[in-house]
């Protein structure tokens, strides 16, 4: 309890922290912010070219551009966070070494800071609804909780990795190709109904195909999100949160050492 | 007169390995280690490891102002981040009363690509400062730091000298209760060290506040310090009046010359 006390007394550093991340990331870009709306963009004009037009990927009756926009979106939210909270540790290992903070801060703001580019690209996609007529309707809404419970997945395997990174480098490397694994073994590029029924308790293990299936069936399919992915997912993020935070508690205190 | 700050039983144990960062393969390796241990000397700790800290009893008053020397590798920085709670100590407690101030290697350090004003933000809301304050305060700061005209540059054009100002001013501004540094005034010049140990001392005797000052150079300690504890390998080898401390150390210096020419401060990790 008193905790989290004293982190919400610490909350004006994570905001400092997290306003940090997004001044250095885009100084001395020519381009700037502009890079948070580029990179699923491209993504999807580049999918849509593979998976649609070549090896006709169905996508559930849906133009396929906002079919895998719907997804790709969050996926980038997902994937982006990890790829700057993982080496967060080691890359501020300048400031770990001068000065005492709740060190979880760094890899939270890390998060953090990658959903303002989540919120611009939000923006885009409401306006890819208007384009390819997609109907705003009320189950939009269930995006919320779908939202907290990816920011929760997040931040548990954030703070896990980024602990594990600053003692074994190999978390950093190994990244981008568990990122780019995981997008296939998740429904981003293609339906969930086209995984096989009976691989399917399997395939929903994994925390981010309910989040994937429920962000595409509340916000270009006007239904709502199939309980039984939410609940895994929900489930599986509760739990990698704790597991994350009580991992991240523990080794704070020798990253010192490590980095 | 209230306990500021009480350090017991402490000691810190660092592995004695060339890198300073473990990789799978020798967790791995250890790990097998440890499963068959019995096949194993078990002197591979020793071996492995020194105490950078061993066995470290202090306890500082409200007021002090205490001056820590000691040779290359003698403990002072490990001591200093356990004080700072950077470390974690391997034994013992340590308690520290009230607000600290911090400023450990010569650069402030923070963010390279962003401004000296933003970096004198970023340092003093970790320091423990509300925006407000710093907003408050941001002209004395300024002001003492002498920095005016390049608050707008971004940090990494300026100079260690430039920068070690910045943290100095930042850390002594927040209104610490205890103030620990580190060889800080090495790189300043004559006159900002002059001012720096002067604002220590006002600080330190108008708001009855602690000092922690490390320093290779005796010159400073003399002046600011009313007392003073010497390091050797780990241990705490004298403390006591500033004057007969750092005379020892001195003669410890002739006896040991070649020690002090050691140019590796601390095996893991950068002081500045």
């Amino acid at each position: 309890m008193s905790y989290i006390k004293s982190l919400t007394a610490r909350r004006e550093l994570l905001l400092t922290l997290t306003f940090r991340d997004l001044q250095v990331r885009y100084k001395q870009s020519v381009l700037g912010i502009l890079w948070a709306v580029l990179q699923p963009l491209s993504l999807m004009l580049m999918f849509t070219l593979i998976f649609s037009l070549l090896l006709k990927v169905p996508s559930d009756g849906l133009p396929y551009p906002i079919f895998v926009y719907s997804a790709l979106l969050p996926w980038t939210f997902f994937a982006n966070s990890l790829g700057r909270a993982v080496p967060s540790i080691e890359s501020n290992s300048g400031i770990i070494k001068k000065i005492y903070f709740p060190r979880e801060l760094i890899p939270l703001s890390s998060v953090l800071a990658t959903s303002a580019d989540f919120i611009i690209g939000f923006v885009i996609f409401l306006g890819m609804m208007l384009y390819y007529h997609v109907p705003f309707t009320p189950y939009m809404l269930y995006a919320i909780p779908i939202i907290i419970i990816q920011i929760a997945f997040t931040i548990g395997i954030s703070l896990f990795a980024s602990a594990l990174n600053a003692y074994y480098r190999d978390v950093r490397h190994a990244l981008p190709l568990v990122t780019q694994l995981w997008m296939y073994a998740s429904p981003v590029i293609y339906p969930i109904s086209q995984v096989p029924e009976r691989l399917k308790m399997l395939y929903l293990l994994n925390p981010m195909a309910g989040i994937m299936e429920g962000y595409r069936a509340c916000l270009v399919k006007a239904t709502a999100p199939t309980p039984l992915y939410l609940g895994i997912a929900a489930a599986g993020a509760v739990i990698m949160l704790v597991f994350g935070w009580w991992y991240f508690k523990r080794t704070e205190m020798s990253f010192v050492d490590v980095v | 007169m209230s306990m500021s700050i009480s350090v017991s039983n402490v000691s810190k144990l660092y592995p004695n390995t060339s890198t300073n960062y473990r990789t799978l393969r020798d967790d791995l390796y250890h790990l097998t280690g440890r499963l068959f241990w019995f096949l194993n000397s078990h002197s591979e700790r020793k071996a492995d490891h020194f105490w950078a800290l061993r066995h470290i009893n202090f306890e500082v008053k409200r007021g002090e102002r205490v001056g820590i020397i000691g040779h290359n590798k003698s403990g002072k920085t490990t001591l200093l981040r356990i004080l700072a709670g950077i470390i974690a100590p391997t034994e013992g407690k340590v308690k520290l009363n009230g607000r600290t101030g911090v400023l450990i290697g010569t650069s402030a350090g923070f963010q390279p690509e962003l401004t000296g004003k933003e970096n004198l933000y970023l340092n003093g809301i970790i320091l423990g400062m509300s925006r407000r304050e710093i907003q408050q305060r941001y002209d004395e700061i300024v002001e003492f730091s002498g920095l005016g005209d390049s608050m707008d540059m971004p940090l990494k054009r300026y100079s260690s000298g430039m920068q070690a100002r910045l943290g100095f001013s930042v850390a002594t501004h927040c209104r610490p209760d205890i103030l620990l540094i580190d060889e800080v005034l090495s790189v300043g010049d004559l006159g900002f060290r002059r001012k720096s140990l002067e604002h220590m001392r006002r600080l330190a005797t108008e708001g009855n506040r602690t000092v922690i000052f490390v320093s290779q150079s005796m010159g400073p300690i003399k002046q600011l310090c009313t007392r003073c504890i010497m390091l050797n390998q780990g241990h705490i080898v004298a403390d006591g009046h500033p004057e007969e401390v750092t005379a020892r150390y001195l003669r410890s210096m002739n006896v040991e010359g070649q020690e002090g020419e050691n140019l590796y401060e601390h095996p893991h990790g950068d002081v500045g």
